[in-house]
């Protein structure tokens, strides 16, 4: 498995725990009550928060873990090729911008999805924090999709066009 | 209506030629990633015709020598 796909399943199993975090906190007795919008408003923006922390997190830590990873494979004392690898690994290349161009269109096209299938809730007379919970919903769910796709077009391949 | 085109490449046998240069040298040279060279050879990713010209010219060869294409099966 290559370390784009790793680095994404890592960050899709973060983002399923705090989203499991989250509706465990959602559904339990500390959630703010079901019309309080502006502390359900605080509590989506805490999760958001924690999705972004995560993620930096996780790219600090698997640059360290790549370059170790290399630096244990190479022999020792050649830093410099370990720093080429990394470097290499690193890149961000037209394979790289057309996978995340693809996963990003069908994780935009789920968030959308949710958008509208919030705004119908909406009509039908549902209450403004299920809608919210709906659009963020759908927002994290698609983050997901995303990553899957993006794992999966890197394991079985892209076409170009 | 039209074929599926099939592009294959002989970069692992170029890379062979070229004093077995590596699959690092080689993106490095082509200015892509390790993974995309890896992607080529293992026949998972069709380049852009500007990164088949920069490859073919890493090689010193025509692009002709390093890809080719030959149709597949009717597309529906």
């Amino acid at each position: 498995m290559t370390y784009p796909s790793k680095r994404t399943l890592i960050s899709i199993g973060v983002g399923i725990l705090l989203l499991v975090v989250y509706v465990i906190y959602a559904l339990g007795d500390a959630s703010p009550a079901p019309d309080d919008l502006k502390l359900w408003a605080l509590a989506l923006l805490v999760y958001i928060g924690a999705c972004i922390a995560a993620g930096i997190v996780i790219q600090i830590l698997f640059h360290i873990a790549l370059a170790i990873g290399i630096a244990v494979k190479e022999k020792p004392g050649d830093d410099k090729k370990v720093e080429r690898i990394i470097k290499s690994s690193m890149l961000e290349d037209e394979r790289e911008k057309l996978i995340s161009l693809k996963s990003s269109h069908i994780g935009h096209a789920f968030s959308g999805f949710g958008f509208v299938t919030g705004l119908i809730a909406l009509a039908v007379g549902s209450s403004a924090v299920v809608v919210l919970h709906i659009m963020a919903g759908a927002f994290a769910v698609g983050s997901i999709i995303e990553g899957c796709v993006s794992v999966y077009h890197h394991e079985r391949g892209v076409p170009n066009g | 209506m039209g074929k599926k085109l099939l592009i294959t490449n002989k970069i692992r046998t170029l890379r062979f030629f070229a004093n077995e240069m590596t699959q690092l040298e080689l993106a490095e040279k082509a200015g892509a990633s390790r993974q995309t060279i890896m992607a080529l050879e293992a026949g998972k990713y069709t380049p852009s015709l500007e990164l088949a010209f920069r490859i073919a010219d890493a090689f010193g060869v025509s692009i002709c020598e390093v890809f080719e294409y030959k149709k597949e099966e009717e597309s529906k």
